[in-house]
């Protein structure tokens, strides 16, 4: 435990300094999942929504078919969803996909441009999941929990 | 002559396949266009772009202290860095492309071409997969056409640098079976239990390959079955593969055998890889929680031929700190079988066939020395410097068996076995 606290607490900080320096205020992006408010699906551990968007299953816990959204490469949104999520840099991300587009038995989710585009395509798509910034939820989306956890 | 033959026949059944899927490629780009920028390529339906094009690639310089051979990264190049060059390009440089095309959710077809140091010394692109694939539930598949051969546990990315940590596979092990595809058939079905996944994949077909001095290395009914099972951030693996083994390069030396009587046809019988049975065993363990990565493999081959059985492990463990991940790696083949044999009664007969018999006697035992054995430990670092881009260095100390070449190439008269060498290496792998 002290080894994690150890090495995760200077990125952290970094990250921290870093968001100040560059005036962004964002930086301490909580990345929610989302889903369409048509989807029935309301609550997904961390690891279903990772499994999801890893590409280790394509349909969501109750059985119907589940499709990730992705943001953009290198955006802020992508990058700190992930981290959130797996605990991995974008170039890990970038070789897991690597390993499954080069073995045959995968392509990495569609990716859309920003939050925005996110909602508009959960809106027209109740299959479709995303995530987005918890400060850019609205009523076209609703936000999957891990089960237990309470709503604030 | 028949050799000669056969050639542009093999080239061709995976070649046509390619050929025909980059045709519907054209077509279907150009149909896109006309379609102005609504219509993206994406079928709607899927979800998905009806085609996918990605690409893989490493620039590799490597250097070996050894200069009375040449180390490489796999048996069917030709030479590499040692005696030919002294820094070599051509050990680990390759690029790779790969187009998917999605027909439906089920049906899609894959072809990936790379290019890289032939056995003749060219660079021309090759067929690595061509194979079309129906998917028949998210958790089974069937391929066929050409598909990977996956005897182990990174066998599916090997040529893809990007995603391995090191500058190339631990090679003790993974030359142990240099091939890397089949030609058939190949499933794969996905079993969950709760938070365990485990993957049976099976396949099934045949490989004729082109060795160093431009002969037919023939595998036929060629088939395996490897089990994975993964679970958090274990990974378990096993497996087992088997074919019959031709080669035709060594077919005139063992055929002079023949002509000693029940002797030389014995001991043409007994080492001649003419339709031989060659099988591998191999597990491996892998352990990656994020931030650090352990991994090791075991495999045995046995050969019912001068190629012998070999067993050959490897451990390598690796931190990632940030962008930077240090690595190392120990690895060691061995030789189980006889590396050497008596070989034809020389004193029974007469002079000048005498002379022959101690000829082909000394052919025959450099043949079975030449059955690799080393230890190596390798010390290196993978830095991600672009999201898409690493660089790697790495250094490999190599100890050899006595009396062997290990698995070194391209043997020079002053070369001494048993010694031991260092190799240097300098790559950027990337992907698009």
């Amino acid at each position: 435990m002290k080894k994690i606290i150890t090495s995760r607490s200077p990125a952290v900080l970094l990250a921290i300094v870093l968001a100040l320096a560059l005036g962004t205020g964002s930086a301490v992006a909580d990345m929610v999942a989302v889903v369409s408010v048509h989807n029935p699906v309301t609550t997904l551990s961390k690891n279903q929504v990772l499994a999801i968007f890893l590409g280790a299953t394509t349909r969501f816990p109750d059985g119907r078919r589940a499709v990730p959204i992705d943001q953009a490469e290198g955006s802020t949104a992508r990058n700190a969803f992930y981290l959130k999520f797996a605990g991995k840099s974008p170039a890990q991300i970038k070789a897991h996909w690597s390993k499954i587009i080069f073995t045959g038995r995968g392509q990495p989710p569609r990716e859309v441009a920003n939050s925005a585009e996110v909602k508009q395509y959960l809106a027209e798509h109740p299959e479709a999941i995303g995530y987005i910034d918890h400060t850019q939820v609205d009523d076209s989306v609703k936000v999957v929990l891990p089960p237990n956890q309470p709503v604030d | 002559m028949s050799v000669l033959k056969r050639m542009p026949y093999r080239r061709t059944t995976a070649t046509l396949l390619a050929m025909a899927l980059l045709y519907v490629y054209a077509i279907s780009a150009s149909a896109q266009s006309d379609n102005g920028p609504d219509n993206n390529g994406l079928d709607d339906e899927n979800n998905t772009p009806m085609f996918s094009f990605s690409g893989f690639g490493t620039l590799g310089v490597v250097h070996s202290s050894e200069d009375q051979a040449d180390f490489t990264s796999s048996v069917f190049k030709p030479n590499g860095a040692g005696y030919t060059c002294s820094w070599s390009a051509d050990v680990d440089s390759l690029l790779g492309g790969q187009l998917t095309a999605t027909f439906t959710p089920q049906l899609s077809a894959v072809v990936q071409i790379i290019v890289e140091q032939n056995y003749d010394n060219a660079y021309r692109p090759q067929v690595e997969w061509a194979n079309i694939k129906y998917q028949f539930t998210p958790d089974f598949f069937v391929r066929a056409g050409r598909v990977v051969l996956p005897n182990f546990m990174a066998s599916d990315y090997r040529k893809v640098g990007f995603i391995t940590p090191w500058v190339r596979p631990p090679i003790e092990v993974y030359n142990l079976v240099p091939i890397t595809k089949n030609d058939g058939i190949d499933t794969n079905y996905r079993l969950r239990f709760g938070e365990v996944t485990n993957t049976i994949q099976a396949v099934y077909g045949q490989l004729t390959s082109t060795d160093k001095n431009g002969s037919n290395v023939k595998g036929r009914d060629q088939w395996g079955l490897f089990n994975t099972t993964e679970y958090g951030p274990w990974t378990v693996r096993l497996g087992y593969y088997q074919n019959r083994t031709t080669l035709e390069e060594f077919k005139p030396f063992f055929d002079a055998f023949r002509f000693f009587g029940p002797a030389g046809v014995a001991l043409a019988d007994t080492y001649d890889c003419d339709n031989k049975r060659i099988t591998l065993a191999s597990v491996g363990a892998s352990y990656d929680p994020g931030d650090w990565f352990l991994t090791s493999e075991l495999a045995r081959r046995e050969a019912d031929c001068f190629a012998g059985d070999n067993t050959a492990w490897y451990i390598s463990g690796g931190y990632r700190f940030g962008k930077i991940t240090p690595y190392l790696t120990y690895a060691q083949v061995k030789a189980t079988s006889n590396t050497s044999d008596p070989g034809l009664d020389v004193s029974a007969l007469p002079p000048e066939l005498a002379g022959i018999a101690t000829g082909l006697n000394a052919g025959l035992n450099s043949i079975l020395a030449a059955s690799p054995e080393q230890q190596s430990i390798s010390i290196g670092a993978r830095w991600d410097f672009m999201n898409n881009a690493a660089l790697k260095l790495q250094f490999d100390h190599v100890r050899l068996g006595d009396n062997s070449p290990g698995v070194l190439t391209n043997i020079q008269p002053n070369f001494q076995p048993g010694g031991s060498f260092n190799v240097f290496s300098a790559t950027i792998n990337f992907v698009f």
